[in-house]
């Protein structure tokens, strides 16, 4: 689904990734784990295609397409969903609003005919009830004056909302208390099915608890060092990542 | 008109330095050209139930309006002391106490000339009216000069929009309104001309209590100059308002906003807030922004806020990664930045309408599809 | 001088302060007529431009500038925009020249009004320096000797500063010695016909100072102490001009906490800076002329045109100004940012009270690309007085990335005062980004009634709430300076409650 081969990433001139290969096929539940600086967040940046980094080597395809020739919103259309570790407020456009712009974007470009408008509200009224999140915040605007907490819902229900192939999900524990990362753990389980696959992009291990990964990378420097099982987060939990220090 | 010809102002006169009155130079002293044709007008109305008037070429159509007495308290003015003079027809609308005379349209057409009109509103105590003007042309240069003088009595509400949608020419319409204790005003300008536009309105607070919102859409593109000016003028303690205006320009479009909250000596406890914002879509465009304060009074709440930038790079990423195109991400986040300018309308099928008519504008702007 | 401003710290403030301003507002000098003193005829005329330049021994291009300068005035009128009301002023009936301004000569500070001397020990001026101000016989020797050990700091300063390059003279001294320079850059910044008072300023203008900061060196001192010690009394036709090679660094601080007394009516000053690449000009003034009695009768017209050129990529000029004295102030310190990344900054506090009237901000253009600009400016009212902010930020078509930041805040005491905001913003370039906030408010009686169950009189508890409102702009002075204007805050508003 998602092959990324020898990626190299600079930002303001600067080398971030440097000769990163991954391969993710559907069904698969990828943690990219290590520390701080090492480019986890250039990596899920660069894949939706935000502005500001520049590819100088490599490539990344999704489903054989050139992912780095597309638009952002291409992207999106193609079945790619970032969940921002710092989601981003827009006064004035109600995440409802938002969210029905987009999903209908998509099904546009996807040659789909838009949602009604009851259908979307059915949607909207299931999917808020499993991440506890109240429909009168949803009519204000986009995450303004949510907490920290509630943003990474937010983005977790807009997953849900989109259904994309491919969530690529920048440290959304980040924030939470332990009620709150069980519920977002529940629906990025949710969310998992045969066909599609997620890329968890965490500095801890403990989402890993409750959303069991296929595979473990550990990430250092801009490059994967080291690839496992479930252990491997384990194991770094317990070593941190003293060993692959450069 | 008799005598000395009037004196237009110029861009040396301080409140006056942003306007563009080159069809009112042109057209001063020239009446329109006789024509009879009825003007095609189905589109320039609100769907909306109530009452309608037409005036074209300052004319009514299809009944005698004579031209009402001004309100000769209202401040001097040299535009609208013209109307006042020239006007040959006009609308009086006068409410009687605890009525609600719903919503009205009058419809103003240019058609070539300078066409002067006068509109008087007065509303007993707790009268309520909705006043919905707009200015239209059929594609000649002309000049509408059009005056609003309102009295609100203690208790009344009135709801006045001054709608903009000539193609060409100069539209320049002034309101002056006083207000009685309690009374209500919501005064919103929809600046969606292709041409010239002066819109100007001016309150007088007189009565403990008044709350007037004041506020404006200026969404330029093409070669438009879209100029308007306020003056908030609370003379008694305990009066407050608010002011809204959200610019847009695009092409080699100015719009401007010279917004003015003036407190008397002893008006305390006057709350007054403007929020000006403007947009620039392309660098060929100008906006000018002047947001006025004089105060002497020293218990009140006074504060303005005034940006200027692009569209929040961050948020039209989010959009991007949700699927949203360029464009039609643009005409959202356009949209939601002058949304807050409906925000003192009385929600409702007038507010509708015309968060339908911006958003037209906005994506007949973009190209983009309906946001 | 910090040792004289942490004992002034010290010193309670008593109620004599007040007794102390109103001395002032009386005006009691008592020994000024009787000076001899060298003056132009009476009146302005080519003739009076020829003796001002005569007198100085200016060469011949000078002269034909000023010259030009009076023409030009002939054809200029006042300006009537500002929110200001001037009476008539008769150019036609005052001298022009007066060289050099003699002092009245008092034996020692016991001679002085005891009242002035009492303002002076409540904004903490080291005893010292209080001769230099009230023109003691020789107070400065006195002065140097007892700040610097025995030697002489003009001369140390001179040295000093010859040393590293720096050319600092008074202009007169400048036209002569380096006339190449003065006529490249006079008037490059203001025009001679920018405004009616820069113009009348060009054609009689008095003295004043020329800085010239060669290209990489970092002034090794503030011309502040330097200046102040040294206060001549430039006249009411100051002109400076102040010049910052790339990577220059240069903070010059201009006035006196002090009050100065001047029997000159107009002054009509005009400063000019100029920073190349990577060159920073810290210029920071404190103003406090005599402002007239507490009827409005009297006081100075203080008529100023500043303005910065930051010419060269990555400049930087930052304006301070505490603004407490005059009857009127017309004063607008603003910076041209021409080169890429080049910065501007304005910060100021404008007092007045009784009858006073200030219209004062500044104007930040926006020529180059990511220049950037940050207004501060807090007025306070007091009394019957007037106070208006008016600033223009302008961002050009080619300000691609330009940021301005404005905030203004207006304090009101008592509910006969006005305070007025009057901003202009025009923006030519859509990646610009401007952002303007004021806010109009009064001493809350909460914070008053705190500040006083903890034992602070009215007085005091104003004051200190009056200088946490200005804190923003008072920390972007220079140390020892910051301390004296909080105090002098305190001092411009007594008498503004009850």
């Amino acid at each position: 689904m998602l092959e990324i081969a020898s990626l190299h990433v600079t930002v303001d001139g600067r080398e971030i990734l440097r000769g990163l290969t991954l391969s993710v096929l559907p069904g698969e539940v990828h943690a990219i784990m290590g520390p701080n600086g090492a480019g986890k967040s250039t990596l899920a940046h660069v894949l939706a295609g935000r502005e500001g980094y520049d590819v100088t080597e490599g490539t990344a395809r999704l489903d054989g397409a050139d992912l780095l020739a597309m638009s952002p919103d291409a992207r999106a259309a193609a079945g790619l969903f970032l969940g921002l570790q710092y989601p981003v407020e827009i006064p004035g456009v109600s995440n409802l609003l938002f969210l029905r712009t987009a999903l209908n974007a998509q099904r546009r470009a996807r040659g789909e005919p838009e949602i009604s408008g009851a259908d979307f509200m059915a949607r909207v009224r299931a999917e808020a009830r499993a991440l506890g999140l109240d429909l009168e915040m949803l009519k204000r605007g986009v995450n303004v004056g949510f907490s920290g907490g509630e943003k990474k819902r937010n983005e977790a229900f807009q997953l849900a909302m989109l259904q994309p192939r491919l969530a690529i999900l920048d440290e959304s524990d980040s924030g939470l208390d332990i009620d709150a990362l069980k519920v977002v753990a529940a629906a990025i389980n949710r969310f998992m099915s045969p066909d599609r696959a997620v890329l968890l992009i965490t500095h801890y291990q403990r989402l890993l608890d409750h959303v069991r990964p296929t595979h473990v990378h550990v990430l250092v420097d801009g490059r994967i060092v080291e690839s496992g099982g479930p252990e491997l987060a384990l194991r770094l939990e317990q070593e941190g990542y003293e060993r692959h220090a450069a | 008109m008799s005598g000395m010809p009037p004196e237009l102002p110029t861009r040396r006169d301080e409140a006056w330095r942003w306007a563009d009155l080159r069809h009112a130079e042109r057209f001063l002293g020239t009446p329109p050209p006789a024509n009879d044709a009825l003007p095609e007008t189905d589109r320039l109305w609100l769907d909306l139930a109530g009452p309608r008037a037409l005036f074209v070429a300052g004319q009514p159509v299809g009944a005698t309006a004579q031209a009402p007495a001004p309100d000769r308290g209202m401040p001097r003015h040299p535009l609208a002391d013209l109307a006042a003079a020239n006007a040959s027809a006009g609308t009086r609308l006068e409410v009687a106490a605890g009525e609600d005379a719903g919503l009205v349209q009058l419809l103003h057409i240019g058609r070539g000339g300078a066409a002067h009109g006068v509109t008087r509103v007065v509303l007993g105590a707790g009268a309520r009216l909705t006043l919905v003007e707009s200015f239209a042309d059929e594609g000649q240069d002309h000049w509408l000069n059009h005056r609003l003088d309102a009295e609100l009595g203690a208790g009344a509400t009135l709801v006045r929009v001054s709608r903009a949608l000539a193609g060409r020419g100069l539209v320049s319409d002034r309101a002056a309104v006083r207000m009685g204790a309690e009374s209500r005003l919501a005064h919103l300008s929809l600046g969606l001309a292709a041409g010239a536009l002066r819109t100007e309105v001016e309150v007088l607070l007189d009565g403990p209590g008044a709350h007037a919102d004041v506020d404006g859409i200026l969404l330029g593109d093409g070669g438009a100059a879209l100029d308007s000016l306020t003056r908030l003028d609370h003379r008694v303690p305990g009066t407050s308002s608010r002011q809204r205006w959200r610019l847009v320009a695009g092409g080699t479009a100015q719009a401007s906003i010279a917004g003015g909250v003036a407190v008397a000596r002893h008006a305390q406890k006057t709350d007054a807030e403007q929020s000006l914002k403007a947009l620039l879509l392309q660098r060929t465009a100008v906006v000018h922004l002047k947001p006025e304060l004089e105060i002497f009074a020293d218990d009140v709440a006074c504060a303005h806020g005034c940006t200027v930038g692009e569209l929040d790079r961050a948020a039209l990423f989010y959009l991007a990664t949700r699927g949203v195109p360029p464009a039609e991400a643009e005409a959202l986040l356009t949209l939601a930045f002058v949304a807050d300018a409906l925000a003192g309308l009385p929600e409702g099928a007038l507010r509708d309408a015309l968060d339908a008519e911006t958003r037209d504008w906005l994506v007949r702007r973009t190209g983009g599809a309906a946001a | 001088m910090s040792a004289g401003s942490s004992a002034a710290a010290r010193e309670g403030r008593n109620p004599e302060a007040a007794a102390a301003v109103e001395a002032l507002s009386s005006y009691r000098w008592g020994f000024t007529s009787a000076i001899e003193q060298e003056l132009a005829p009476r009146g302005l005329t080519e003739e009076t431009v020829r003796y001002i330049s005569a007198r100085k021994g200016e060469p011949e291009w000078m002269l034909e500038w000023r010259l030009k300068a009076f023409r030009i005035w002939q054809t200029m009128a006042e300006p009537q925009w500002a929110k200001l009301s001037i009476p008539p002023i008769d150019y036609q009936d005052a001298h022009y020249y007066a060289a050099p301004r003699v002092k009245p000569s008092l034996k020692s500070l016991d001679e002085l009004d005891p009242e002035i001397r009492r303002t002076y020990e409540k904004l903490g001026i080291p005893l010292e320096e209080q001769k230099v101000l009230a023109g003691v016989e020789g107070a400065r020797r006195v002065a140097v000797d007892a700040v610097f050990d025995s030697v002489s700091v003009a001369t140390t300063f001179r040295e000093e500063l010859r040393k590293a390059g720096v050319i600092f003279l008074s202009i007169s001294e400048a036209i002569r010695e380096h006339p190449e320079l003065v006529r490249r850059h006079l008037g490059s910044v203001v025009p001679v016909r920018d405004n009616f008072f820069a113009c009348l300023n060009s054609a009689v203008f008095s003295d004043g100072t020329f800085v010239l900061v060669p290209k990489g060196v970092r002034c090794p001192m503030e011309l502040s102490t330097y200046f102040r010690i040294n206060a001549e009394n430039t006249g009411q036709f100051e002109r400076t001009l102040i010049i910052a090679e790339e990577g220059a660094y240069v903070s010059y601080l201009e006035g006196c906490t002090a009050p100065m007394r001047d029997e000159n009516q107009l002054h009509a000053a005009v400063v000019e800076l100029i920073a190349e690449a990577d060159a920073e000009i810290k210029y920071s003034t404190v103003q406090n002329w005599y402002p007239g009695n507490s009827e409005g009768k009297g006081g100075i017209y203080n008529f100023v045109t500043k303005r910065a050129l930051c010419r060269g990529a990555r400049s930087k000029v930052s304006w301070t100004q505490v603004e407490t004295g005059s009857a009127i102030t017309w004063k607008y310190p603003s910076c041209i940012l021409q080169g890429e990344e080049s910065v501007g900054e304005f910060y100021s506090v404008a007092v007045t009270n009784n009858f006073q009237q200030a219209d004062t901000g500044t104007k930040m253009i926006h020529l180059g690309a990511r220049t950037r600009s940050r207004i501060i400016s807090k007025g306070i009212s007091a009394g019957r007085s007037n106070n208006s902010y008016r600033g223009l930020v302008r961002m050009g078509p080619s300000a691609t990335g330009a940021r301005n930041f404005t905030q203004c805040d207006s304090l009101l005491i008592g509910d006969r005062c006005g305070a007025h905001t009057i901003p202009y913003i025009e923006v030519k370039n859509p990646s610009a980004q401007v952002e303007h906030e004021a806010t109009t408010s009064r001493i809350s009686e909460d914070q008053k009634f705190y500040a006083m169950s903890r034992g602070l009189p009215e007085e005091d508890a104003i004051a200190l709430i009056v200088n946490g409102f200005c804190r923003e702009v008072l920390q972007t002075l220079p140390m020892e300076f910051a301390v004296e204007a909080q105090k002098l805050l305190g001092i411009s508003l007594e008498g503004s409650v009850g």
